[in-house]
């Protein structure tokens, strides 16, 4: 690895081979668009660029490791291509072989975020996040003209850029002002122009917009569930609640004496909540957590319709659209759909739909405002 | 005498809110004002409240049913509520006040304490919008990311540019997709007729 002079080592994250992505970068120009969404969640990175006549999902897991810092430790996870990161003297696993190795240690991952925002225990939140962050991002393809100095680029408009940011936690004492302007300054960084968007309302524009962008969107991610109640496209309430897939996974985990991070691996890979009887232990037990979330949040939903004084006259029944990782068992729309016939929401509910992509939803939802933004420039 | 199950809810009502009127007791119990002002007169004559300016208080027989065991109908649940709502107005005054050194408590805690939020007009509205000049701090690690990649997926774009078309015209300034425009029907019959179209036909497939 060979080091600048000031010591800082050469191709971290992205400029490793700088020229190369300008090249790249200036063989792709007139195919690529203008505009990207990104979805900034605890569990993944994942960006969205529109590149001719396709939608183009760059992700990363937003997991890390610890592992013992030797040249030949190094040189295997190269060889077997594992993604690493090193910081001083210490060497990160990151991505999807993370959780591997966190399973095979029988230990938890690490994560720069943490209920959906800049994890506050975790000292290596911020590089870690900027670098997954650049390496989904990448520079923009269109930059501001002028010389690419900083003082440039905070007087031309870059790119635009929405990023996804999580609703204000009913049930949780923490701000996202942090979160989001702490993403926002680094994004401008990069040379972009960043622009906030809530993760429920990205769902309503990837998602809804057959229905006039009115209806519900649900992000059930890995440390939060947002909400977000679109009419015609204009938020009418949004918010968050701070347990999620990571709640049932320490839930579960309590429960059952097993270790979150395998807790995790059994709910995305075989969870099947459509089942009834001959359950694992651990199965019960994620039922179990899946019905208390889900109850939680609708709850929650209806005490914000309590609060909500003017609601507008929505004539039709409205569409929920479910999303996000948690929401990814099979079975998760009929539990939900179960759930809610018996909790019942003060409007009329038309359909209970999972997003036609629980995963990509949230970045093309904010990959459509980005590029509404730019076609008005 | 013993008291009925409508005195007791009186009792437990007058209780809850400390002192209180006859109407907000009507409001919480039922009946007529008129039946409310009668069992009320009758409760102070057995010396159960009290009466001042309009308002009922609990007198000291009230105070000795609602600590007394054997009592029945009383709402056990709704003392301890009562104590410990006055602990707590106890304990956030200390908090407040440590030797007499005022301490600062933040507007947050006092509506959880009181539950009193601060009128509309008095909010105060913070600007958000500032620049934060945010350093990359990623610059300091070593990666083999960039060599091995990003996970990527792709997918059709379909009608994305009707959905960015339509979302652009919703937010015209003064456009014909607003929750204000949509009284006399539907604006932008057109973009919004063939798009809802395409995303049936879109479904269907």
């Amino acid at each position: 690895m060979t080091k600048t002079k000031d010591g800082k080592p050469e191709g971290n994250g992205l400029p490793s081979d700088r020229q190369s992505h300008k090249r790249e970068i200036e063989g792709l120009k007139g195919k690529i668009q203008k505009g990207k969404g990104v979805d900034i969640g605890t569990m993944f990175v994942k960006c969205a660029y529109k590149e001719g006549d396709e939608i183009v999902f760059k992700s990363q897991r937003n997991a890390f490791f610890d592992v013992e810092h030797t040249d030949f430790t190094k040189k295997i996870l190269d060889n077997s291509k594992v993604k690493y990161i090193i910081k001083e003297d210490n060497l990160y696993v990151v991505g999807d072989e993370a959780l591997q190795f966190a399973n095979m240690f029988n230990k938890d991952t690490r994560r720069p975020l943490s209920k959906g925002v800049i994890s506050p225990t975790e000292k290596e939140a911020l590089p870690m996040i900027e670098l997954l962050i650049k390496s989904v991002v990448g520079e923009p393809a269109y930059k501001p003209e002028g010389n690419g100095l900083p003082s440039d680029r905070q007087s031309h408009k870059g790119e635009i850029v929405y990023f996804s940011v999580p609703g204000e936690p009913l049930d949780a004492d923490f701000n996202v002002l942090y979160h989001i302007k702490m993403v926002e300054g680094f994004l401008k960084t990069l040379g972009y122009t960043p622009k906030p968007i809530n993760e429920g309302h990205a769902i309503i524009l990837s998602e809804l917009a057959g229905e006039d962008f009115t209806g519900m969107g649900l992000s059930f991610g890995g440390g939060m569930v947002n909400v977000c109640l679109s009419f015609m496209s204009v938020p009418i309430f949004k918010f968050s609640v701070a347990k999620s897939g990571d709640w049932i996974d320490q839930q579960v985990a309590m429960a059952v004496d097993e270790t979150a991070s395998r807790v995790s691996a059994i709910k995305e890979s075989s969870l099947d909540l459509s089942k009834e009887g001959d359950l694992s232990k651990i199965e019960s037990a994620l039922s179990i957590y899946y019905n208390h979330l889900i109850e939680y949040v609708i709850e929650n939903i209806k005490q914000e319709f309590a609060k909500a004084r003017r609601l507008p006259r929505i004539a039709n029944p409205i569409s929920i659209i479910l999303s996000g990782g948690t929401s990814l068992p099979k079975g998760f729309s009929g539990r939900f759909k179960q759930i809610l016939d018996r909790l019942k929401l003060p409007i009329p509910v038309g359909s209970v739909r999972m997003a036609c992509q629980p995963l990509r939803s949230v970045a093309k939802g904010a990959l459509i405002a980005a590029s509404a933004d730019e076609s008005k420039k | 005498m013993a008291l009925t199950g409508t005195e007791a809810d009186i009792i437990n009502c007058v209780a809850r809110l400390r002192l209180v009127t006859k109407d907000q007791i009507r409001r919480q119990v039922g009946f007529s004002l008129e039946y409310i002002g009668f069992l009320c007169r009758d409760l102070i004559r057995r010396g159960y409240l009290g009466f001042s300016e309009g308002h009922y208080f609990l007198a000291k027989d009230g105070i000795k049913t609602l600590l007394a065991e054997e009592t029945p109908k009383i709402d056990r649940k709704l003392i301890k509520e009562v104590a410990e709502e006055v602990a707590r107005q106890i304990s956030g005054e200390l908090k407040r006040t440590v030797r007499g050194i005022k301490i600062p408590v933040s507007v947050r805690e006092i509506i959880k304490e009181t539950g009193f939020e601060t009128p509309p007009g008095e909010r105060i509205k913070i600007k958000t919008d500032f620049d934060l000049p945010v350093e990359d701090e990623s610059l300091a690690l070593e990666s083999n990311i960039d060599k091995i990649g990003t996970r990527v997926e792709k997918e059709k774009s379909d009608d994305m540019d009707k959905t960015v078309r339509l979302f652009k015209e919703m937010h015209k300034p003064g456009g014909n997709g607003l929750a204000s425009d949509r009284t006399g029907g539907h604006g932008l019959p057109s973009v919004r007729q063939s798009h809802r179209q395409s995303h049936k036909k879109g479904r269907k497939r």
